[in-house]
């Protein structure tokens, strides 16, 4: 009976892991088609039947991309729009959030409201506004405009408050007896105290300016002024069916996050998590 | 230190978030509403109030129900798949099996990838004549020029960069199921699918929901894939077009930005009542606790 019921799961065991390798093919086959594709010439990438390796590695299609369109200053804005968009909603948002989970303050309540109220309004609904905001300060078409409007973080500043609130208070009036400010309180003290709910914002913020399309689609029209992903929509126009170049250019501008991501993946899958739990 | 003094400190450390969600969020979004009832002129240097004007065209206008249409099928075409699959593969990996952090790996890869990139990709892999798919399926299908299979084509892309985010949220869920509850089943001689059906399904319910409202509100402002897809000469894109599409291509190509704005103020008003879902059913699921 033992042994039955062994061999039993042995076998389904067997038949989970074919299961899961399948689904795996299928949600790797992009990536390496992707990797494939941008190694071949044009004529092995529209061949009939289809060839799946390159007869030789050529990087031609890389050096034609970065050749022909302005892959140099994708990078740069990408990186630096990033940055911005990363650094300052962790250092406002964290302040924001001590405050408002741990001073009660006349106004409280409504002033949280209003911040987090605008996390239940679509994004396209701010891009007509923000973009005439942009024109009266004559942003439009400049790096700036990448991420002016992301100096802050609703979403940043509502969950790093749920963190503040389920840290327990004793530390903190000690620190208080021991006369720190509230802003001293806030650095030395309670910051450390959500380090993993800094780096998982951190992540969060990365992997969304990153990837982001629609703004830099909207505000941004010159070459040099447009991200990795702005970029790869013009990348399509230009050079719609060399399907080689068109890879290499998708290739490199996934890279970054995912050598990211492999690097630190319990971090990446926690903090992505982490932002679904804003109900 | 006394209680004003830290009144001082407090509006000092809100300061920075608060003027900025004002300035750049608040306003937009009330400013995006109050667009949808003027007519521009001059490239918005004249600007008339003309009531509700420019929502009756919109209702009078069939490819605006179109793309109402499109929208809302995509949502019901999207989130069910994306939640069966997504929940299957969680049930599969909540077992202790071996490389399971390779498999999480391997689901979680899409959700770090730019959607622009991805939607490239899937261009290729959908090609009629030499694409990927066709190929290994012996099929000779325009996946994404055909206006009866454009729709799909964005649903499966839609579901290959979803399921691994999903999938950890809700073997999150599985997770926090007490394993005394299977044990308990398992003397009284339950099989698998039975456990499932009446222990994990019921136990599961908040999760499901949760995800499936967060699924409908990104499905309700799907754009990159339709743009990068379907792309903007596409002959499929009027079976496609999400509002989303509609307003970017009414307020930046053209430049009719009170139109764009009633566009996009209809989906202001969806993903409220889906948020208002959300808050309601909470309340409920919290007290149950």
């Amino acid at each position: 009976m033992a042994n039955r019921s062994q061999t039993v799961r042995r076998n389904s065991n067997w038949i989970l892991h074919l299961v899961l390798i399948a689904a795996s093919v299928v949600m790797i086959v992009p990536f390496v088609w992707m990797i494939l594709t941008s190694f071949k010439t044009v004529t092995e990438a529209t061949q009939i039947p289809v060839v799946i390796f390159p007869s030789h590695w050529n990087f031609s299609s890389y050096a034609k991309a970065f050749e022909k369109s302005d892959f140099t200053h994708y990078y740069l804005n990408t990186i630096f729009a990033a940055f911005m968009k990363t650094l300052f909603p962790v250092l406002f948002s964290s302040m924001a959030a001590y405050a408002f989970a741990r001073i009660r303050f006349p106004g409280r309540t409504l002033l949280f409201f209003l911040i987090i109220s605008v996390m239940m309004v679509p994004n396209p609904v701010f891009y007509t506004p923000q973009y005439l905001l942009m024109s009266k300060w004559g942003l439009v078409n400049s790096v700036t405009a990448l991420w002016i409007c992301s100096l802050v973080s609703p979403f940043a500043t509502f969950m790093l408050r749920q963190f503040f609130i389920g840290i327990s208070k004793e530390l903190e009036e000690a620190a208080i007896l021991d006369g720190c400010n509230p802003f001293q309180t806030f650095r030395y003290i309670m910051l450390p105290l959500v380090k993993s709910a800094l780096v998982a914002i951190v992540i969060i913020q990365l992997l969304w300016s990153w990837n982001e399309l629609q703004w830099p689609l909207i505000i941004n029209s010159s070459p040099d002024k447009l991200t990795l992903s702005s970029g790869l929509a013009t990348l399509v126009s230009m050079f719609s069916t060399n399907y080689p170049i068109l890879m290499a250019g998708a290739f490199m501008a996934v890279i970054p996050m995912i050598v990211l991501f492999f690097l630190f993946q319990r971090r990446f899958i926690e903090g992505v998590a982490f932002s679904a739990h804003k109900g | 230190m006394n209680s004003r003094s830290r009144y001082v400190w407090a509006y000092v450390m809100i300061a920075p978030t608060l003027l900025g969600t004002v300035l750049f969020w608040s306003w937009p979004a009330v400013y995006s509403i109050y667009l949808s009832f003027l007519k521009s002129e001059n490239f918005g240097l004249v600007n008339h109030w003309v009531g509700f004007a420019n929502y009756e065209k919109l209702f009078k206008d069939h490819e605006f129900w179109r793309n109402l249409r499109n929208t809302l099928y995509y949502t019901v075409l999207f989130v069910p798949l994306t939640l069966v699959l997504s929940t299957f593969f969680a049930v599969l990996l909540n077992a202790k099996i071996r490389g399971l952090s390779a498999y999480r790996v391997i689901f979680f890869l899409p959700q770090v990838t730019m959607p622009a990139a991805a939607a490239m990709v899937w261009v290729v892999l959908f090609a009629r004549d030499y694409g990927l798919i066709n190929y290994v399926l012996g099929t000779h299908v325009a996946w994404i020029s055909d206006a009866k299979f454009a729709m799909y084509a964005l649903v499966i892309v839609g579901v290959w960069g979803a399921i691994g985010f999903n999938m950890l949220l809700i073997l999150a869920g599985l997770q926090g199921i007490p394993r005394a509850l299977y044990e308990a089943a398992e003397i009284d001689g339950a099989v698998r699918f039975r456990k499932f059906r009446y222990i994990t399904l019921p136990l599961l319910t908040p999760t499901l929901f949760f995800t499936s409202v967060v699924l409908m509100i990104g499905a309700t402002q799907i754009f990159d894939s339709i743009y990068l897809l379907i792309g903007k000469t596409n002959v499929a894109l009027p079976a496609v077009r999400s509002l989303v599409y509609a307003y970017y291509q009414n307020a930046f190509v053209y430049y009719d930005q009170n139109y764009g704005a009633a566009i996009v103020d209809v989906l202001l008003v969806i993903n409220l009542v889906l948020t208002g879902l959300q808050f309601a059913f909470q309340k409920k699921w919290v007290n149950y606790d």
